[in-house]
């Protein structure tokens, strides 16, 4: 009898592939289960791409990768209506949006027309190309790389279309001894390809699967609560890079949207499942909580002045918040 | 003659009385008897402790018949006693919380003690000193009173403290004159006893768990439960698991077990409580028998 296949056989088909970067794993395992999709911010080279291409060979899902550039156009990504001069007709021809795997490539750097086209793909799960709409394959997941908004040629995504993403990752640097072995896995040897683990199916199961998963009434208050902290912060405080004690809510224009509590709760879900339980524990959504959070708070320029960091400034308020 | 023979009779029945209630008091040499407070001017509503200190030479494992004065003027809110008793005798110490309603001269009558005088063996009521002390007014009400009255009172404040400066100044002199004259044994010091409950061990507290956990079975009473084993192992209710379980503490593999049986019953679904809460309870079980 052969085992049924579960997220982490393919976590550790991704782990063969890609070295280090235990969080960009997670963080495509946990939007594949949730059904949303993930915003991956870090240098060029830190294995985005590499990711992402690596979770569609190991899913047997189409994959399509959309490099943003400045002149992209919007039917460039959805799709177009072309006139066939034959049947005297318009054809409808489908962008590259149609894949089960999509990698949005250095989103910030298209312009915001573009951006809005993808992003309303992501969120509708359907796409109308003159008369008629075409729905989305399923699973949809979209990978989206932002290069950090100081790089040069960029343009900033807005806090709207930001919460369209289910979490945001910061990839980054991997360590001494994870770049060595980058160095022998690539560089001195033929690259293996990732092995097929699992079935499209398989992950429509784990995503029903994840669904299931309890949340109880104590976390569902305690997920409620880190989110409204975000809205009135007046009792946290933080250090400044200068030492001086500030207060949380002179660094946050405005809060996180229920859109935020939606997503804390299926990604506390989905890490349970991960982790072998139907129930999710506190610690579930304390792990989940910068991802879910940190595209989704408004900052002011005195986190950049002050020489705050917006992890930091979270990590603030969810240490402030009580666990269950 | 009637008459005379009952009185006769009251007499000799009086004496047997006497000579009863003589054989059951203890025989004991009194060093020292003291009442104290902790606060020379008490506030009103604000709880202080009379603090009665007995020393006598006999080691007995517990004073009797020792009275304590009525305090009509005080609520009593507590007591607490100890008796220590060591090779240079026994040392018996009664706290007693109490807390003055109304501002004015608290006169506090002495505390007594019946025994028989271990020097010469006859029956003998001891007396403590009484205590006189000043309940003074709540702060709130001296900041409602004017700036003039203030002033008034720092003034006579000052005169006071005056006055009691040189007092102690000429007592002082006069007890060393005396202590150089006579060496005498001075009375210890009394302190305010702090008569901690005894702790609580970790096998009690994990026996009291696991029967709370027996017997109501809720999701509640889990809860509950989860809370007093992280304070026992020191962490706190506003931590997670993972918090809790990256302390030196709970490296054990029993702790760890029982940790995440109590997680479980806390946060899982309605149709898998019962089981968790009996996994939780073998867990206990399992690091209470590791524990002995």
């Amino acid at each position: 009898m052969i085992a049924p296949t579960g997220p982490d056989d393919l976590r550790a088909a991704l782990a063969k592939t890609i070295v280090g970067q235990e969080s960009v794993i997670e963080a495509l395992l946990l939007a594949l289960l949730s059904n949303g999709h993930v915003l991956l911010e870090g240098a060029p080279g830190l294995a985005k791409t590499l990711a992402c291409r690596s979770l569609a060979a190991a899913l047997t899902a189409d994959f399509k990768r959309i490099q943003f550039t400045p002149d992209l156009l919007p039917s460039d990504i959805v799709g177009t209506r072309i006139f066939d001069q034959r049947e005297s007709s318009f054809a409808t021809v489908l962008g590259p949006i149609f894949a089960n795997v999509v990698l949005a490539d250095e989103i910030n750097r298209a312009p915001a027309k573009v951006q809005s086209a993808l992003l309303e793909a992501m969120q509708e799960r359907q796409v109308t190309i003159g008369p008629q709409s075409h729905a989305l394959p399923d699973p949809f997941v979209v990978m989206a790389t932002m290069n950090p908004l100081d790089s040069e040629g960029t343009y900033a995504l807005p806090i709207a279309q930001m919460d369209r993403f289910l979490m945001k990752v910061n990839v980054g640097y991997p360590t001494s001894d994870e770049e060595l072995m980058i160095l022998d896995r690539f560089a001195m040897a033929d690259t293996q390809p990732v092995r097929c683990v699992a079935t499209l199916d398989d992950v429509r199961t784990w995503r029903a699967k994840a669904h299931d998963v309890h949340i109880d009434e104590k976390l569902k208050r305690y997920i409620v609560a880190l989110v409204a902290i975000t809205r009135a912060a007046k009792s946290v405080t933080i250090r400044s890079a200068a030492g001086a004690t500030l207060r949380a809510a002179e660094l946050i224009d405005y809060g996180a949207s229920p859109r935020a509590t939606l997503a804390l709760a299926f990604l506390a879900r989905g890490r349970a499942l991960l982790h072998g339980r139907d129930f999710a524990l506190p610690d579930d959504v304390r792990a989940v909580a910068a991802a879910a959070l940190r595209h989704r708070i408004g900052f002011n320029y005195r986190l950049t002045t002050e020489e705050v960091g917006s992890d930091a400034l979270i990590d603030a308020l969810v240490a402030a918040v009580p666990a269950p | 003659m009637a008459r005379r023979l009952v009185a006769q009779l009251g007499l000799v029945a009086a004496a047997a009385l006497c000579v009863a209630h003589a054989q059951t008091l203890q025989r004991l040499t009194v060093e020292s008897f003291v009442l104290n407070s902790d606060a020379a001017r008490p506030r009103v509503d604000v709880p202080f402790h009379l603090i009665v200190t007995l020393r006598v030479r006999e080691r007995v494992p517990e004073i009797d018949n020792l009275q304590l004065p009525i305090l009509a003027q005080l609520e009593l809110l507590g007591d607490e006693r100890q008796t220590v008793s060591g090779p240079r005798g026994t040392q018996y110490r009664e706290v007693i919380t109490v807390v003055a309603h109304s501002a004015g001269t608290l006169a506090i009558a002495p505390a007594t003690l019946q025994a028989i005088d271990a020097r010469d063996g006859k029956p003998k009521e001891w007396f403590s000193n009484p205590l006189t002390l000043e309940a003074g007014v709540p702060a709130s009400q001296i900041i409602h009173d004017g700036g003039a009255a203030i002033l008034a009172g720092a003034v006579i404040l000052l005169r006071l403290l005056l006055v009691v400066i040189g007092a102690a100044f000429v007592v002082g002199v006069a007890i060393l004159l005396v202590r150089r004259a006579n060496r005498t044994v001075p009375v210890p010091p009394v302190t305010t006893p702090t008569v901690a409950p005894r702790p609580r061990t970790r096998a009690e507290l994990i026996g009291d768990a696991l029967v709370v956990l027996r017997t109501e079975r809720t999701r509640a009473a889990a809860t509950r439960v989860r809370g007093a084993v992280w304070r026992m192992l020191g962490a706190s209710e506003g931590e997670t698991l993972g918090d809790v379980l990256r302390r030196p503490g709970t490296r054990d593999p029993a702790v760890r077990e029982m940790l995440v049986g109590l997680e479980r019953s806390a946060f899982t679904y309605d149709a898998d409580l019962q089981g968790a809460i009996e996994d939780a309870c073998g867990a206990l079980e399992r690091y209470a028998s590791a524990l002995g």
